[in-house]
């Protein structure tokens, strides 16, 4: 095999020995890319951490610090977020903290953030949490290729661990995946049919640990969906900064649902529809006009017929009988 | 306007009141709807045309040297007929091909041989109805045999055939001898009549084969003059074979019809001729009519030849032109009006077919009447007093008549397509047409029987057997089991002029039976009811003469008390073998021997297997599905009142290639999933989270009720899916599962409308960006699948389960196949469902599949030949669907195929009448289910499967359709078997969450001990597809996943794969979505750390296979016991 480039672009090319599997005797190399982590909006740890692309589909935190262990020691390794992990973080987040939609909607409109107090923040994190579904892995995969961020202990070590891997070229030892002896394989819930039988019991939540996430999230909305609707009751009566007042349907207790609104505006399209209907064929003119079209139709359909048939011509052998 | 319009008011008014009249209403009507088929009927026409000139060139050289040649043998006076077969086969060392009984050595004939009176050529070459795809070509010349060689009483005792046959002998010689170098020449009888051999000649080529050139042969045959025997004396009751052959003192006093008509034939080369040629002339689209009769009675494998079935083109064109001509019952109009077009015509003789059974009714074309009781198929000309149908018989009249009847009611639909089935795919091919194909070895000299009608002794046989099995089978009294019994019979083939026709004694008859299912599974015959009247005692003494010992009085409910069968087996096939072995040995002692009968067709039920009970064991899956409904429509206490809970699993619509519950043993139960809808609340909140969660607290509460109100009795658990898009919240991913302790598990999800309503408001906000609202769109077409389509689909394919016996069994077969060569996964099942469905919908152009073989194999050649690329597949379940629609569905496909021409998202377009998006049984997570890749895989493995069938006829061993091909697949993983049932059983307790190996290790031997009185947990879905599920999730479905994994069914301990060959080298950015290593590129630069970022510019990445499968193997832990690389 040709050595591999120590560099593509901006990143370090890690090279990751990976011990062989009974099911699959070989010694495979994984090649993981490594730069400094410079995400578009900077953040206070960017200077400590290390952006990392393609990492293995079974990759842990514990994984990623033996990795780091084997290249610079123990102890810089501070902690790891995967790129699926963050993205279904934020998803969920967004689900979640969007469910009253309308309350968001309306503050939107009317061009007004919430603004939120850090204490408060940290209040709704931990109701969110409470209020997650537990999850039916005891590990979760990667995606393939996908990212992760690494955090060091400190600006130094990412010099280090850059300086290693360049090293781990030179020297052709590559670090071991699930480090030496794989002692990690050790301290993380196994795969294999261990896991999917986990899989199987953990489908199953507790029932009461179940009630309690529904529980959770059920005052959570509740106390979200009051506070929107006096939102929009307030909003109601209340001049934007152009001194326009939003009008919204509904009594005078509350607006509307949007199911109501849309179950109105449905009903007044099928009224609509209805007279027109009833309106055909009632001058002769319209029955004329109504006839040239169907012939104009069945004219237009012979030609499409005809143009179908010379497409089917060019496929030749369409036409000749099965022997 | 369509320039046909015209001329269809013209004939509008004609009207008739017999079934000869009404075809013309029945044609002209046809053409609005069928204008389709009317321009590729003339496509057709154009395409088939023979160019003369170049296919059968020399041909005309060819017939005038033969006249010359003939012309030029010497005459000789009348000689004992003995003296001169001798004379003359001594002389020229050839055979004269008297037909059987041959003439004795004492009998007293005379014959002479003069210059025949006239030559002429006849059959399709003159009217030029010749086509490319005919099986032979051939030129018919006819030699008149000369008056004065003649006398009229020649028409007994096969005295007109003897002299014929020497004359042709005469006429032999000759032309071995003067036509040596042009061609090769040989005995063959005259559409496998026995009476009558002619002489064939077959050019030789010169040098190289022209383009196009055919292979054709001439063939010269002697013929009686015109009007020499009295016709009168020819009637189809009439007894002319009076001596027996040798034996002259034993008169025989049956009638013989078809010596009879052979003899009449002979004389009417010429009035036929005439007729057609008037014809031709008065009617200008008749010969085009004429074509289109010959392609389509070919591929229906009809022809003149009597092992074809005695109707051919020349009886299509005799048939149709007297239709054309004749004045009969219609008040002296023709049945036809001459004015009508090819197609039309067509469709008018596909009409009159259908209504005419020949072996039932005798037709009579013209104005004479005939004497009742002719067995045989009869189409009568009283002009030339010759029955046209003398050639077929009675199966063959059914099959022709069978035909016909599937056409028309082709014709009559005017959603299909119609031309295809009509004209291009091949109809005759055996599985495709019979249920069961039993050989009966036929041995002619233990055959003492001396035939009487001279059409041979096999067929003579054959119609013995033919007539024992309809009585046997299509007993209309006891309910006809069978809708058709073909016989067919070996055909005659040409022999050399120095040697006898052939006199082999053994023969095979293949009889092929087409079951009516719905009867052929009835185990009990009820015969006449034994009463005191004479009548009744003459019905039961008839019934025992034929059934035997079989028959046997019982006394059935309301005191009724009946002749009674009583057969063993179970199955419709083994009933029919019973039966059939039965009767057989009874009437015609044949089945001593063990293979003097062997019956095919089993062979694919026994793959499964499918067996008789599986309906039952169906059937009680649903039984316990309502009354786990009932359970929970009794339960108090629920907020909401349940409106419909509906089952949604192939379980439950008689649709798993397992029956239910027979998995349960190995593993935790496995739920059948039924979906619950309420009545329209407003409680439900408006928002899709609060909704997902409102549904679990619901679930809860459901299987509180329930485990309370059957203390003991039930199981309940609340499951979670393990998410398929990375927001969790958004889907439905709760469940309950309500395992009984008698057995059956039910998997519930419950339905709420404002869900959809809410999903379809995301995926059309504006105002929400891009990604959401694809997510939005996804998650609703999933709810659409869930909760309004698989419900309604599990309903029809329900109905349709109990109308058609056959189908369910199909469907597994089909679902078999699919898992055997490893797409089972790609495909939903409901896509395999409808499939299936297709071929009983639409089965042209033959009727409903009536065994799981033919349904399978039909399913098959439907697969094969879908080009799915332009066409939609459209089941119309509800038979109902307007045109308009399906044009509609037609162009959504097109419009698809315009956005998306690759074919990334949609491809196939699959529409039903509930569900015309195309793609609701087609896409999964709003990816194509199957992509591309494996629909084309699919095409190709249908395309062979249907070539062996074709290939192998009636031998075809059904396993080999289902033996996988794994050398295609670039990787192998070999899974685990112990592995794979020791997941598929967890209990409760069990400690498996804990992250050491060893204590997780140690679960596994506590398991024994502490977990036998425990009840082991509902699988959430089989080990093996949550890992694939994983898998997949993990590297990507579609197009851009680096590995397409191809699985069967959860048996199969082989999964294939194929890398991507897409995924080339390229540059390297993030998120390549794979795993990739860096390649070489052009320049190496060891360790030069100075250019690296130059250098960074070139290096190429490519995608890091054994890292993958490395990564596989480390997910998959033991239950992948080997990676095997077959190719890098």
């Amino acid at each position: 095999m040709a050595p591999s480039p120590q560099t593509i672009g901006e990143f370090s090319v890690l090279p990751i020995s990976i011990p062989p599997v009974p099911s699959f005797p070989r010694n495979v190399v994984h090649y993981l890319y490594v730069r400094r982590n410079a995400p578009k909006i900077p953040t206070a740890n960017d200077s400590r951490s290390l952006f990392l692309a393609n990492v293995p589909v079974d990759s842990t935190e514990l994984h990623l610090r033996a990795l780091f262990a084997s290249l610079v020691g123990a102890g810089r390794f501070e902690s790891a977020s995967f790129e699926d992990e963050r993205k279904e973080a934020e998803a969920v987040a967004a689900a979640l903290d969007a469910a009253p939609a309308q309350a968001v909607r309306l503050l939107a409109a009317h061009g007004k953030k919430r603004k939120r107090e850090d204490q408060e923040a940290v209040e709704r994190a931990e109701e969110e949490a409470a209020a997650r579904l537990p999850s039916t892995w005891t590990r979760p995969l990667r995606k393939s290729g996908s990212t992760a961020v690494v955090l060091l202990a400190d600006e130094k070590s990412v010099q280090q661990v850059l300086k290693a891997i360049a090293k781990v070229h030179k020297s052709k030892k590559y670090p071991t995946w699930g480090g030496e002896g794989n002692v990690v394989s050790e301290r993380v819930p196994q795969l294999g049919s261990i896991w999917l039988k986990a899989h199987n019991q953990l489908s199953y939540p507790d029932r009461d640990q179940l009630q309690a996430a529904v529980d959770a999230f059920s005052t959570m909305f509740t106390r979200r969906e009051r506070e929107a609707a006096e939102i929009a009751k307030r909003l109601r009566n209340e001049p934007d900064e152009d001194g326009f007042v939003t009008v919204t349907r509904g009594g005078r207790s509350a607006p509307a649902t949007r199911n109501e609104a849309e179950e109105a505006k449905k009903m007044m399209i099928e009224k609509a529809e209805k007279k027109k209907q009833e309106m055909t064929d009632f001058y002769r003119f319209q029955m004329r006009e109504r006839k040239k079209a169907e012939q104009e139709e069945l004219v237009k359909r012979f030609e499409e017929d005809r143009q179908k048939l010379d497409a089917m011509r060019q496929k030749r052998g369409r036409f000749v009988p099965e022997a | 306007m369509e320039p046909g319009s015209a001329k269809r008011r013209k004939i509008g008014h004609s009207r008739g009141e017999s079934a000869v009249g009404n075809i013309d209403a029945a044609a002209s009507s046809g053409l609005s709807r069928g204008r389709a088929f009317i321009l590729e009927a003339e496509e057709l026409l154009d395409q088939v045309k023979l160019d003369y000139a170049t296919a059968l060139e020399g041909v005309d050289s060819l017939l005038h040297k033969i006249k010359g040649s003939i012309e030029a043998i010497e005459a000789h006076d009348a000689l004992q007929i003995a003296e001169a077969a001798t004379k003359l086969e001594k002389k020229h060392k050839i055979q004269i091909p008297f037909p059987e009984p041959r003439p004795s050595d004492k009998s007293n004939y005379k014959v002479a041989f003069a210059k025949p009176s006239q030559f002429n050529v006849v059959g399709s070459y003159v009217s030029k109805t010749m086509i490319k795809a005919q099986k032979s070509h051939a030129v018919d010349m006819v030699v008149v045999i000369p008056g004065e060689t003649l006398q009229e009483k020649d028409y007994l005792d096969l005295r007109y055939l003897y002299k014929r046959a020497y004359f042709l002998g005469v006429v032999a010689a000759a032309l071995q001898k003067d036509l040596a170098d042009d061609g090769e020449l040989s005995y063959e009888y005259l559409n496998g009549n026995p009476l009558s051999p002619i002489l064939s000649l077959k050019p030789k080529v010169e040098g190289e084969k022209k383009e196009g050139r055919l292979d054709y042969r001439v063939r010269i045959i002697p013929c009686a003059p015109d009007a020499l025997f009295p016709k009168s004396k020819l009637h189809l009751g009439a007894t002319l074979v009076r001596k027996a052959g040798g034996d002259e003192s034993k008169a025989a006093t049956k009638p013989t019809p078809f010596y009879n008509s052979t003899v009449a034939s002979e004389s009417c080369f010429f009035p036929y001729l005439k007729l057609l040629r008037q014809t031709e002339k008065k009617c200008a689209a008749f010969k085009k009519a004429c074509i289109l009769g010959r392609v389509w009675l070919q591929q229906r494998g009809l022809g003149s030849d009597m092992a074809d079935g005695g109707f051919g083109h020349f009886e299509w064109a005799v048939l149709l032109a007297l239709l054309l001509q004749s004045g009969d019952n219609t008040r002296g109009h023709a049945p036809l009006s001459t004015s009508l077009s090819a197609t039309q015509l067509f469709k008018a003789m596909v009409q009159f077919l259908s209504v005419t059974n020949l072996s039932e009714k005798p037709c009579v074309l013209g104005t004479a009447t005939l004497e009742s009781g002719t067995a045989g198929p009869v189409l009568f000309d009283s002009v030339r007093g010759l029955n046209v149908a003398f050639k077929m018989s009675n199966w063959s009249a059914a099959k022709l008549h069978q035909h016909a009847k599937w056409t028309r009611s082709l014709l009559n639909d005017s959603t299909a397509d119609q031309f295809t089935p009509t004209f291009i795919l091949k109809a005759d091919l055996p599985w495709q047409n019979y249920d069961l194909i039993t050989h009966l070895n036929y041995d002619g000299k233990q055959d003492k029987t001396q035939p009487i009608d001279c059409r041979g002794r096999v067929w003579e046989y054959s119609d013995k057997v033919h007539r024992v099995l309809k009585r046997a089978l299509q007993d209309e009294e006891l309910g006809e089991r069978a809708r058709s019994i073909h016989i067919q019979l070996p055909k005659s083939s040409s022999w050399d002029l120095t040697k006898k026709s052939s006199t082999k004694q053994n023969h095979t008859i293949e009889i092929g039976v087409l079951f009516n299912a719905a009867n052929m599974t009835r185990a009990v015959d009820r015969g006449p009811a034994a009463g005191p009247s004479n009548e009744e005692k003459e019905e039961c003494a008839k019934f025992q003469r034929f059934w035997g010992e079989k028959s046997e009085l019982r006394r059935f409910e309301g005191d009724s008390i009946r002749e009674t069968l009583i057969w063993s087996s179970t199955s419709s096939f083994d009933l029919c073998e019973e039966i059939m072995r039965y009767i057989l040995k009874l009437h015609l002692r044949v089945g001593y021997l063990e293979d003097e009968l062997t019956f095919h067709g089993d062979g694919f039920t026994e793959l499964i297997p499918i067996k008789p009970t599986d309906t039952s064991v169906f059937n009680a899956a649903r039984k316990a599905f309502s009354s786990f409904e009932k359970d929970i429509r009794n339960l108090d206490d629920m907020p909401l009142h349940v409106r419909q809970i509906a089952p949604i699993c192939p379980e439950l619509r008689h649709a798993s290639v397992k029956v239910p519950f027979s998995t349960v043993t190995k593993s935790g139960p496995r739920p059948l999933e039924c979906v619950i809808s309420f009545e329209a609340s407003g409680k439900w909140p408006e928002s899709i989270v609060a909704i997902q969660r409102t549904k679990i607290a619901f679930l809860r509460m459901i299987g509180d009720l329930l485990e309370r109100s059957k203390p003991g009795e039930v199981r309940t658990y609340v499951g979670l899916e393990s998410s398929t898009t990375t927001n969790t919240e958004l889907e439905n991913l709760a469940y309950l599962d309500v395992v009984y302790e008698s057995g059956p598990a039910f998997r519930l999800r419950i339905h709420s409308d404002l869900e959809e309503a809410l999903l379809t408001r995301q995926s059309h906000d504006k105002t929400i960006d891009q990604h959401h609202r694809h997510q939005a769109s996804v998650l609703l077409s999933n709810f659409r699948r869930l909760y309004n389509h698989l419900p309604l689909h599990t309903q029809s394919i329900n109905t349709f389960a109990t109308r058609f016996p056959a189908f369910s069994p199909t469907i597994r077969l089909l679902k078999h196949w699919f898992s055997a060569h490893k797409l089972s996964s790609h495909f939903t099942p409901d896509f395999i469902e409808l499939v299936a469905l297709q071929t009983f919908l639409s089965p042209y152009p033959w009727d409903a599949p009536s065994s799981p073989s033919i349904g399978l194999l039909r399913a098959l050649l439907f697969l094969s030949r879908w080009d799915w690329r332009s066409e939609p597949l459209i089941v119309d379940t509800n038979g109902d669907m307007p045109s308009s629609k399906r044009s509609a569905i037609a162009t959504r496909l097109e419009a698809w195929r315009k956005i998306d021409p690759l074919m990334n998202h949609t491809v196939l377009f699959v529409a039903t009448a509930q569900e015309s998006s195309g793609v609701a049984y087609t896409t999964v997570n709003g990816v194509a289910q199957p992509s591309k890749v494996v629909a084309a895989r699919m095409t190709a493995l249908a395309k062979t499967a249907c070539r062996v069938i074709r290939e192998e006829g009636v031998e075809l061993d059904a396993r080999r359709l289902f033996v996988p091909s794994t050398k295609e697949y670039d990787v192998l993983l070999h899974l685990s078997a112990k592995s794979l049932k020791s997941a598929s059983k967890v209990y409760p307790s069990e400690d498996l969450t804990s992250t050491t190996k060893s204590s997780a290790g140690n679960s596994r031997y506590k398991n024994l001990s502490t977990h036998a009185t425990e009840d082991p947990l509902p699988l959430p879905t089989s080990p093996i597809d949550s890992l694939f599920e994983k898998l997949e999730q993990v590297y990507g479905s579609g197009s851009s996943a680096p590995l397409v994994f191809f699985r069967g069914g959860e048996d199969e301990k082989v999964v294939g794969a194929i890398w991507n060959p897409t995924l080339s080298r390229r540059g390297f950015k993030v998120n390549l979505g794979t795993s990739y290593k860096p390649v070489g590129a052009g320049k190496k630069r060891k360790g030069d750390d100075e250019d690296g970022e130059e250098a960074g510019g070139e290096v190429m990445v490519e995608v890091n296979r054994d890292a993958i499968l490395s990564e596989i193997a480390r997910v998959g832990g033991e239950l992948v016991e080997r990676i095997e690389v077959q190719r890098e």
